[in-house]
This record gives structure tokens, sequence and C-alpha cells, in this order.
């Protein structure tokens, strides 16, 4: 080792979007890192729809944002659409979803690393994980470097044992046109972890040139545009729409017919796939009643006429895909510019690592991404984040970074991956949220601000700043409880009084009929001076808003945490357990949960093997 | 210990929390009996049953067979004479009820004896049993759910056979079921919410909202069916209460110690806590009847009598049936029956005259009254016949159908049954006016929280804590 090329304090592999995170966090808290790649001009490059965000994606990329990170900023600023979705339900699920441009948000990642300190990009292709004294010590690469250093991240994306279907073909790679990592999977065999297989999927690419768009429905952006990150400013540029289309009775027939000649269905894949993201011969095969499925056209970029199709992944052979997309509305005539296809790739279910992301056979190393079981690039920023971070206390000696449920989506994803057994590409859905209503976009850096400081992962002025706003929030939401105005001003909504004369606005902003935009808009009319911002003055209607529903969660919350404090120590020994059905035993030593509330979160745990458990715990603690 | 712990090990199945502890009490009802049961459980219970118990040698075998129960004698320690004739039967650990290792003792039933025994498994190592703990063991080890668990507790609690009906059938698991499947029902609408929520630009095929809002109210008129049979179930668990109430000196007094005399006392005779009222449990075929001797209404008088007024008009509110009563010796009996009936709500009464040995024809004076009266005379005993006949005719009118449904008997089954519906109520009017979707998911979820609670699906150490701190020793 002593002869090592490099050495660093982290090393990372993959230089996806959790790798890419991983790596800054590291930087941020004063730690060299350095990422393995097997392309450095391919930082953060989106493998698949050029958009981030989404409902449940962008809250974690306000997270990210939160805490440091740099998707919401990339996204912020090589954007070409902004949407806000969900606008007709209330704030906790509004979502931001940005479509960017695929070129520029890639090199504005490369760019950004150029100039950060700390961070350094090697290209190749790691093969192996070195060891010494049972920790993960650094990384051999497929030409031979040696790159040694305190901790290891693994961010491989569908990269490691890639394998590419198109129709009867295979490919080994790790993305179109791009060798994968195959070494390294046997190295991580090597070192006894449990590999299993997943599958995902990506339509074929068309040239927009060839596209007729008038046949099409047209999905403008909104503006303003939203942004993600509190540090954008805005942007002067000309959004570009997407564009609704469908599928016709012919696509059915075309696809229906190939069943066969897809891998899906021929047997060559047997690896799962997620269900919230079918193939388009997935579409027609399960749901055999529908006539016809949504496309939606999304552009690549300002530079390019490319298309993505969204909903039309696909691993037909590459004529029949070909054929079968023609017959969608508007793309009679359209050309392909690379096929769809299916991936498979390796991947480490999620029970072999702690809540810090640290691997439990491996200790120093830790894993982000898509080699956790997830998918989506949000999700794997979210991950990369927290394993940088626990990576870089890990090498100093202190305790692990953990978002709990009711802290962050985050915390919920990252909760769910180490007490489920993935059987498919994990998504977060707002729904997987059980305190969805304290979750929300606009909330993300009260909730995580106290870490950024923490760690040191926001500078010390962003971090007090953003106690200004918290300051000023709590002004405004008791000036409107104050502030007292006529009913006879607040037009439509006078009908909801009908005794009263003045009313609060804290109590007009309650009124379920008026939306919060609305009142909003309504307040800066009637008193323009009670708040200088227009952001702190949502901030507070929202916490208004939702106060009696965030106080009846907040109860539920202060149960959850007590079940969190109950710790299971590490040395707990779950065979000593005698009184538990087998079931539970097997899922406690497989999944060994930290704590009560995360052995009562394991699929198949019983009420009563959780009173059982802690029954001996108590008993284990008293004895200690 | 080895030998016996060989013994544990190869009966043993999953489920069965070898506690270090041991734990006896007697099960059956405190007081004397022909046959009195001690249940002991844990991991000792099998060493003492050797200890103790010598069974009578039939052919060659001196063996304890599980499951077979055993004639023979237990003796203390230290003795030679035997304490008593006893039968004993051994449980294995995972097949038991506590899931531990179980022995069941049955001697005579005399005080004096029981307690010589229990004192001796005590002083042998095992402890009391605390309230409830056998079916603490018995939840723990998996062996029933929570409301199973509470219906065992009814079953300690219940008096008589029709009330030990209802409980059996809640612990047979109709009503898990019966709730399972709306729950099941409430999470398949949640689902349809929450895709609302996550896929708002996909083409969900989501029920229409109209569709939506009618399984809701199915659900919900399920749901309020089944907390409006508490009463019914709370009849059977408490039993029937009717109320003897009427003008001072009308006889109720005399009517309630008549019955009383006549029928077997459930219960010894307790006090009201005002000192104003006596309540009494007879059985009255079958039915665990809960009568109250009220104090009399309308009477001028002090301080006390008002306070005797006031508890005899909230039993008369609580009571499933009033027996007023008048005396037909009085003048103005009907004026004042016409007034006095006008105040008793909406309670089904029956009118009963007394001292119709005091009437020269009483008959023909009853006649002057639209309603039906049951004529007797508590001094002579005449017409108690037709009286107790017209009660249970009443009381079975008002009883839930057992054979045909599901029936609530817990007060805090029933007060989750409510809320669940209260939180389904805001769901529904969120979702018909398709506002605050993610408030309407809140409620729903809430819904499935209450129900879950019901089911034992959710683990909370406070009901585990009120549950079984309910129970009693010796189910």
């Amino acid at each position: 080792m002593k002869s090592a090329d490099r050495m660093t304090d982290v090393v990372v592999v993959g230089g996806g979007h959790a790798g890419v995170e991983a790596a800054l966090a590291v930087a941020r808290m004063g730690r060299k890192a350095t990422i393995v790649t097997i392309d450095a001009t391919k930082l953060s490059l989106m493998s698949c729809n050029p958009a981030v965000g989404g409902i449940a994606k962008s809250h974690v990329v306000k997270e990210v944002d939160a805490l440091g990170g740099l998707m919401g900023r990339a996204a912020d600023s090589t954007g070409i659409q902004y949407r806000r979705l969900n606008l007709s339900r209330g704030p906790a699920v509004w979502s931001t979803r940005i479509q960017s441009d695929r070129i520029a948000y890639s090199q504005f990642v490369v760019d950004y690393l150029a100039q950060q300190k700390n961070v350094s990009v090697l290209e190749g292709i790691a093969a192996e994980i070195l060891t010494e004294n049972g920790r993960a010590c650094g990384v051999r690469t497929e030409s031979g470097e040696l790159v040694t250093a305190h901790a290891v991240i693994l961010a491989t994306g569908t990269f490691l044992g890639g394998l590419i279907h198109i129709g009867e073909k295979t490919i080994k790679s790790g993305r179109r046109g791009e060798p994968g990592a195959y070494s390294l999977s046997e190295s991580l065999i090597s070192h006894r972890f449990e590999l299993g297989r997943l599958k995902t999927g990506t339509p074929p690419r068309l040239d927009g040139d060839t596209i007729d768009f008038a046949k099409c429905e047209l999905q403008p952006g909104h503006e303003p545009p939203p942004y993600f990150s509190y540090r954008s400013t805005m942007r002067e540029i000309d959004q570009v729409p997407c564009h609704l289309t469908k599928t016709s009775v012919e696509t059915k027939k075309i696809v229906s017919d190939n069943f066969q000649q897809s891998p899906i269905f021929s047997g060559k894949i047997s690896s799962v796939g997620p269900r919230y993201c079918p193939s388009i011969e997935d579409k027609f095969y399960r749901f055999a009643e529908r006539e016809s499925h949504q496309i939606f056209l999304e552009p690549e970029g300002n530079g390019t006429s490319e298309i993505y199709p969204n909903g039309f992944a696909t691993a037909l052979p590459e004529e029949v895909q070909c054929q079968a997309i023609r017959t969608v509305v508007g793309l009679e005539e359209v050309r392909l510019t690379q096929p769809g296809y299916a991936i498979e790739y390796d991947y480490i279910p999620a029970y072999q690592i702690k809540p810090s992301m640290e691997t439990r056979r491996l200790s120093g190393l830790f894993l982000a991404g898509q080699i956790n079981g997830t998918s989506g690039y949000e999700e794997a920023a979210g991950q990369g984040l927290m394993a940088g971070v626990n990576a870089v206390l890990a090498i100093e000696g202190e305790q692990p970074f953990v978002l709990d449920r009711s802290e962050a989506y985050v915390g919920v994803m990252i909760d769910d991956l180490v007490t489920r057994s993935t059987t498919e590409p994990y998504r977060l859905f707002t729904s997987r949220a059980e305190y969805r209503l304290a979750l929300r976009e606009d909330n993300a850096r009260d909730r995580l601000n106290q870490y950024a400081r923490k760690y040191n992962l926001v500078s010390v002025e962003e971090g007090d700043a953003f106690e200004d706003i918290r300051t000023d929030t709590d002004r405004v939401i008791a000036a409107l409880r104050k502030k007292r105005v006529k009913v006879s001003d607040l037009g439509e909504l006078s009908q909801r009084y009908q005794r009263a004369e003045m009313v609060t606005l804290d109590n007009m902003i309650r009124q379920p009929n008026i939306s919060i935009n609305e009142a909003v808009q309504l307040i800066t009319k009637l008193d323009p001076t009670i708040a200088d911002n227009m952001e702190v003055l949502e901030r507070a209607a929202i916490a208004i808003r939702y106060r009696g529903y965030i106080e009846k969660q907040q109860r539920e919350i202060d149960k959850f945490k007590r079940q969190e404090s109950e710790l299971i120590p590490a040395d707990f020994d779950f065979s000593s357990v005698t009184g538990l059905k087998r079931e539970a035993l097997d899922k406690f030593v497989h999944f060994q949960p930290g704590s009560l509330g995360q052995a009562g979160r394991i699929e198949g745990v019983t009420p009563g093997d959780i009173a059982v458990l802690s029954v001996f715990l108590k008993r284990h603690n008293e004895s200690r | 210990m080895t030998r016996e712990k060989k013994v544990v090990s190869s009966q043993k199945k999953a489920a069965s929390p070898q506690f270090d502890d041991t734990i006896a009490a007697i099960i059956t009802p405190p007081g004397e009996g022909g046959v009195a049961a001690i249940r002991l459980a844990g991991r000792l219970c099998l060493s003492i049953l050797k200890t103790h118990f010598k069974p009578a040698v039939i052919k060659s075998s001196k063996k304890i067979v599980p499951f077979m129960m055993r004639y023979g004698h237990f003796i203390r320690r230290g003795e030679t004479k035997a304490t008593d004739e006893i039968m004993a039967v051994y449980m294995p650990a995972g097949r038991s009820y506590t899931g531990c290792d179980q022995v069941e003792l049955y001697c005579h039933g005399g005080p004096q004896v029981v307690k010589l025994i229990l004192d001796e498994l005590l002083a042998s190592g095992a402890r009391a049993a605390e309230p409830g703990e056998f079916t603490k063991l018995a939840f723990l080890s998996g062996r029933i759910d929570l409301s199973h668990a509470e219906a065992v507790a009814e079953i300690i609690a219940a008096n008589t056979e029709s009330s030990y009906e209802a409980a059996r059938e809640h612990l047979v698991g109709h009503y898990s079921e019966y709730v399972e499947k709306l729950r099941d029902d409430l999470v398949g609408i949640v689902a349809e919410v929450e895709a609302s929520i996550d896929f708002p630009e996909e083409e969900i095929e989501s029920a229409e909202r109209a569709s939506l809002l009618f399984s809701i109210d199915e659900i919900r008129s399920s749901l309020v069916t089944l907390s409006d049979s508490y009463r019914g179930g709370r009849i059977i668990k408490e039993g029937f209460r009717i109320a003897i109430a009427g003008r001072p000196n009308a006889g109720k007094s005399s009517l309630f110690n008549l019955l009383l005399r006549q029928q077997r006392a459930i219960v010894a005779t307790t006090a009201g806590t005002t000192r104003d009222y006596l309540s009494e449990w007879i059985d009255l075929e079958g039915y665990a009847v809960n009568i109250v001797d009220t104090a009399g209404l309308r009477g001028k008088g002090g301080a006390i009598e008002k306070a005797g007024q006031e508890s005899a008009q909230r039993i008369i509110s609580k009571s499933d049936l009033i027996l007023w009563m008048i005396d037909l010796a009085e003048a103005n009996w009907s004026k004042q029956l016409t007034s006095d009936l006008k105040m008793l709500g909406s309670t089904p009464i029956m009118v009963t005259g007394n001292k119709i040995d005091m009437c020269d024809n009483h008959h023909l004076q009853v006649k002057s009254y639209d309603g039906e009266i049951i004529c007797v005379s508590c001094k002579t005993g005449k017409g108690i016949k037709d009286l107790k006949r017209t009660l249970v005719a009443l009381v079975s009118e008002n009883l839930p159908d057992l054979t045909s449904g599901v029936v609530v008997t817990s007060a805090r089954h029933k007060s989750k049954l409510t809320s669940a519906t209260r939180h389904i109520l805001t769901a529904r009017k969120k979702i018909a006016d398709s506002v605050e979707l993610e408030l309407a998911a809140f409620d729903l979820r809430q819904a499935v929280a209450d129900l879950d609670e019901i089911t034992g699906r959710i683990y909370t150490e406070e009901i585990l804590g009120r549950i079984f701190s309910k129970f009693c020793v010796g189910k």
C-alpha cells in the first residue's frame, strides 16, 4: 500500500449524482475526496430523462440543498423549463420539477468540481476494494492504479455488472456506449457481500425535427420559474415547452405482437424492474384493457433537437421500437437518434448497510445510490450526501449523522432501505412519509439548517442568514394572528362569515376554500406592510394553514421518537430472545435493527414480537 | 434441571416466551366451590409439579405425559400426608395457552385447601401472577391477538351464559375478521387518494369521485352500525339495567326485595356510592339483569332527599328499562302518572301498579289509563309472575341478535370506532369538495390507525398497559 499512486481521505467510486454529492460533502467538511469515474467529462450525466425533481423527489432536492448539496443549483442554473406540480393540492405535496439541458447540467457540475477545493477526479474503472486490518482503505483500478484512503464510497449506478438488452441482443455496458465495472462485483463477493440483480430501462431518443408537435398538446413552463435552491437568483430565459401525446391502436397491436421479442418476456431478463416505471411492453401486457398510454415529449436541451419520449421505455428490438413509436400521434415520421434499452446491474440488498450507509461487513466502506437498490437522481444525491458526511465522521471517530423519518424524506428513504427487503428499484413517494405534512419543500431548511451548520456543510453566513428568515417568519405569524380585517373586504370569502364583521388574517388563512396563493395575494393587498418578503409570508401562511394538523401529527412524532430512542445495542444477541417467532428472529438477525422503533417497521414482524423483544431488551439493559 | 430442559426443548414450538419467572394463581372465582383450579406457567412449573404431585400409579406409568390428566395427591414439602386429592395436567411450551410450560391443578374448592396449595407453590419458587398476566403471556407468545386478549378479559367479567356467548363469539375471531375487512376496505380508499397525490400527471384510472364517496359511505355506515351495537354489547356484558323508580312509598323497595328473594342474586348487595340506591344482579331466565332501587322522585324533603332524587335521575337516564311504580291506592295516581311520564325521556318504560290488595277493583281503575299497566301486589305476591314474564320479553326485545352479527362489547373499541367514523367524515368532506386531499389522506390514515388499535396491528405500550391492567387473576 505504501507505493500508492494516490492518497486521499475518501475515494468515491462513480461520478453520478450520488458520487458527486458524496465528494462535495467530504470536501466541505475539510477532507480530501477523489472521484474515480470512467469518463471525467460526464459527471452527473442524466442517464434517463432530462429532468430533476417531481413529487417527493423535489423534497429531497430541497433537503440536499439545505444540507449544502449541489443538485438544486445545477438544475436551477441549467433549466429550460420550470414547473410546480400538485398546486391544486396543499403545500405539503407541492413539488418542483425542472427540465434541464442535459449537456449543460453535466458541464455545470464538471466546472463546479474543477473550482472546488479538496476534490479531484481520476479517470478509471474501479476493480478491487483494498482492505487493511478489516477496513476498506482504497481501490485498485483496472489499469492498476491504486488510490488509498481512509474510507471508500461506492456509487456505481448501473455500471456495476451492467448488461444492456435490446431485443435478443445483449451488450456488456454500464450506459449506452460506455463500459461497465465487472471485476468490482467479484471483489465485493470476495468480501462476502450478497449481490442481487435489478433492472431498469430507458426509452429511445428522438430527432425533434422529425416530430409533428402541432398534433401534440403543449405543456408550457410556469412563470415565474420556481427554483430548488435558496441560493439561486432569477434567470432571464425563454422557457421551452414539453408536449403531451399518446399511443394509438396500432401501437398496442405492434407492441403486443412482439411481446416475445422483448427480453422482459422472453425470459432473458429475470431481474425485477420498477412497477412505477414500466416499459411500454409491460404497460400493454399488464393493462391489456387500456387502449392507449400517454407519452411526454421532453426536450433534451437548448442546443439540440433531441427529444426524450417519457413513457416509452422499451427493450424491444430496434426495428420494432422504430415501427411502434411511429404509430404514436405526432411521431409518424420520427427518426430515432438512439434506441431504448433495458439494463441489468448488480446491487447490494440494503440490509447490508447501517443507517449511516456504512456496510456492516466492511467498516470504512459506504454505499450510495443504485447500489443500494434505489432509482432516481434525487434519491441517489440524498444518499451520496449522507454517505459523504458519514465517511468523514467515521474517519474522525464521531457519531454518525442519521436523519429520522420525522425529519426528512432522506431519513424516510434510508430507514425504508435498511428495514425492508428491496424487490424492485426503490423510489420515493410522498405517501411513504407518515409525517408528510411536516416534511415540506418550504420548510426543508427549518428541518435541516441545524445539521448543515453542525457539520459545516454551509458557510456560517448562510447558516445565520436562514436563522434570520426563521425569526422573520415567526414575527409574521404573530402579526397575522393579531391583524383583524373587515369581512366585507374579503371578496367571495366573506360568505364564509355569517355573523362576524371583523376577522383575523390567521382565521382567514385557515378557511379551506381559499388556497395559500390566494390568501397570500389577498394579504399583500389588505396589508402590504405585514411582510416585506413574499417567501416569508408564504412560509407563515403555510405554517398557519397546517397548524392544527401539525399539532396532531406532532403527538405521533413524539410517540415515534420515544420508540426510536429505545436503542438496541450493537452487541445484542437476538437469538437469546427465546420467545420470538422463527420468522421474526430471522428478520431481526437479517436487518439488525438499531432501535425498537426500527424493529417494529420490519415487514412480517408483529406487535407481539416487539413486545417480547422489548421485555428482553429491558432485561439486557438492566443486567449491564 | 437438565432433564426438564430436555423435555421442554423437545416439545417446544417456535412461540414460547421462556420467561425466567414462574407464575401461579387460582383461576376459578373466589369463594367456596366444589372444585378450584390453580394454574402455573413458566420455566419451573414442571419441576414444581414433580416435587409436589404424587400420581396414583396406573399400571406402570409414573411419567408425566403432556395433556394427560393425572389423578394423584398433592404433598407439601417435608410432609408425608397428602394435603388434598388432586387432578393435574401438564402442557408443554408452545402448545399451551400462555405459550410457556404450563401446569394446571384441580383440587377441592375449600378456601383453606386452595390457599395451602397455592402458598406451597409460591414457596417452591413460583410468584403470584399479576392481573391478566397469563393472557399477557398468551399475547406475547403470539398465541392471541389484541382483540382476542380483550375478549378474554370479557369472558372473565362475564357473569351469565348469554354474556359468555357474546364474549366467545368475539374470541373466535368473527369480530377481528370483520374489523380487518373494514380496515382493508379503508386502506383501499387511502390508496386511491394517495395515488392521486403522488401521480398527478399520470392517467390513473382512479375510481370516479362519486364511486369513491360511495365506498367511503359504505365503510362509514358499517362502522356506525358496529359502534351502535355497543349498547347491545354493553347490555350483554354488563347486564340489562332496570331502574325501579316512582314516587315515594309506591313500593319500590318491596318489589326490589321480592325480585331478589325469588331470583338467584349473582353478586352480594352493594350500596350505592351516595347510599341512596341499591343495585343487585339477578339471573332472569339466563339474562344477567341489573336491578336498581332508586330513591323516590317528586317527593318533598330536605337536602338528603334532594341528593337521592338527583342520583335517581342519573340512574334512570342510564337504564335500559324503567320500571315505573305507582300506588294504585293513591287517589289521583292517574293524573300524577301522566305528568311523571313526561319527564322520563325516551327509555322504554314499564308501568307497574302496586298495592292491588288495597284496591277494591283495580281492573276497573286501570282502565281509566290509556297505557298498559302491570298490576301487582308486593305484599301478597299477586301478579309478580306476569311482571317477570313481561320483563323477560322486554329484555330479549332489547338485546341484539347474537347469531347474525358482530357486537362491540368493549368501551375502548367503541371509542376507536367512533373516532374512526369521525375521521372518515372529515376526510369525506374534503374529498367531496376536492380540496386539501393530503389532509383527507391524513384523516383517513388516522381512521386506519384507529382500527389498527382494535386489531392490535400497531403496537403501543399505552394500550397494552391499559388492557392488561384490566384483567383480574384467574380467568
